[in-house]
């Protein structure tokens, strides 16, 4: 084939449209073929314009909770790393040191024993404080297995709450099955003032009945549990607001995540 | 304020949010959805003929934006391009797992179109969706059918030309030149598709 047999190859390709044998001969010349990759970007511009040619549909309003809800769960490792990944990690160090600890003892006492047995005690510290981390992380990770069974209980509902102008950036989510067991996700919530700690509203016919107070991790992330009152479990609102870090009965501070009505 | 009181978001752009994404941003995440989600969803269910298919492969779309969007690449393609290339093939991939019959009995079941949300958005994809409806229009009826049938249906050459019962060489020649007079027709305005 030519260079001008490749070209004419190219539009068929951003419709996915060659056969077998054309797609593996094309896929080999655009190794080499810098003009073809290029030519086939732009093909693959428009063809993507007739996605336009579908009428635009609304998808079920669960659809969005359901990824957001998977991809914390979703293991990412060059961002948040697994408790699997992360406990590799943090065994692999600690053969090496189980060598080096027979030396220590051998050597007391030496200028290097010394040395050694400060690395020792470092490394010690690092095994406290990874087994510290992982049982946090397990703890993660158990929340969202359970929220993530939360969720697929068929009867199980869930509600988005959208930060306010007290907390532009701030999201989160709750989910409650029939019996009002509730997850609740939060995150970008800012930093509470000493003192002070947010509360989980649930509202119905004006009647706002306190949920629990909960505090933030330093990203301003927290996941609860809580029990969504009977009379809240059909077309309530939800809402977190700003309180005395003891809770109150009923709301006083500012409204930071709120779900529609 | 009102309990119902939804924020407004930064203007943002798709380039800066899939980059805020392959950093584990789940925000911008939910705010690519909430931008594409409609587009997406009605170009699922033309190929899959199923809101509960298209529904399953959307979540999953989403799902590979996060786990891929570090591959996204402004200067190789718009957003918008990889976000319906990557929709498109997950969606035939998903044709091809269920089978032709499959496909056949679910899309006898096709369900009534909604009404999209957003009003300015739906004006917005409204001229969108026309600008491209009328350049296809223009495309003589083999040329459209022929890309109608590769792009929606996911047909290759071979399939294209035993289902119209045409030479294969009659189908790639109106299959480049449908794509030729398309992409005549829509480059002067791609700025306005992004």
């Amino acid at each position: 084939m030519t260079h001008g047999d490749y070209q004419e190859l190219l539009a068929a390709s951003a419709l996915s449209a060659l056969d077998p044998a054309d797609t593996r001969a094309l896929s080999h010349h655009l190794e080499s073929c810098e003009e073809c990759r290029l030519e086939l970007g732009q093909w693959e511009e428009s063809a993507a314009l007739l996605a336009l040619d579908a009428p635009p549909l609304e998808p079920a309003s669960d659809v969005r909770a359901r990824i957001l809800a998977s991809v914390r769960v979703e293991p990412r490792v060059e961002v948040r790393p697994t408790v699997d990944s992360q406990s590799k990690q943090n065994v692999v160090p600690f053969v090496v040191p189980a060598r080096k600890q027979k030396n220590i003892w051998q050597s007391f006492g030496s200028f290097g024993a010394i040395a050694a047995t400060i690395v020792f005690v470092g490394l010690m510290i690092s095994v406290v404080v990874l087994w510290r981390q992982n049982q946090s992380l397990r703890a993660q990770r158990d929340h969202e297995r359970a929220i993530l069974a939360l969720l697929t209980k068929p009867e199980s509902q869930m509600a988005k709450l959208e930060g306010t102008k007290m907390a532009p950036g701030a999201h989160a989510m709750l989910a409650y099955d029939k019996d009002g067991h509730a997850m609740v996700m939060a995150k970008g919530l800012p930093a509470a003032p000493a003192g002070m700690a947010y509360q989980l509203w649930f509202i119905k016919d004006n009647k706002k009945m306190p949920g629990k107070v909960f505090t933030i991790d330093a990203a301003g992330n927290a996941m609860l549990e809580d029990e969504v009152p009977a009379m809240a479990r059909e077309a309530a609102v939800f809402a977190v607001t700003l309180e005395p870090a003891t809770g109150v009965s009923a709301p006083t501070g500012s409204i930071y995540l709120v779900s529609e009505s | 304020m009102s309990l119902g009181v939804k924020r407004e978001p930064a203007s943002v752009s798709d380039v800066e949010l899939l980059h805020a994404v392959a950093g584990g941003d789940e925000a911008a995440l939910a705010r690519l959805y909430d931008a594409y989600r409609v587009i997406l969803f009605g170009l699922l269910v033309r190929i899959l003929n199923s809101r509960e298919e298209a529904e399953d492969v959307l979540q999953d779309v989403f799902i590979q934006v996060w786990r891929r969007a570090k591959d996204f690449d402004e200067k190789r393609g718009r957003p918008f391009t990889w976000l319906v290339t990557l929709a498109r093939s997950r969606a035939i991939d998903r044709i091809r797992q269920l089978g032709a019959r499959q496909r056949l009995v679910t899309g006898a079941a096709q369900e009534q179109t909604e009404v999209v949300s957003d009003a300015l958005s739906d004006t917005l994809r409204t001229a969108k969706q026309e600008t491209v409806q009328r350049a296809l229009s223009e495309l003589p009826d083999e040329q459209r059918n022929t890309l109608m049938l590769a792009y929606f249906d996911g047909l290759t050459q071979s399939e294209i030309a035993e289902k119209l019962k045409t030479p294969l060489g009659t189908v790639k020649t109106r299959m480049r030149s449908g794509m030729q007079k398309l992409r005549a027709l829509l480059e002067p305005q791609l700025e306005n598709f992004s």
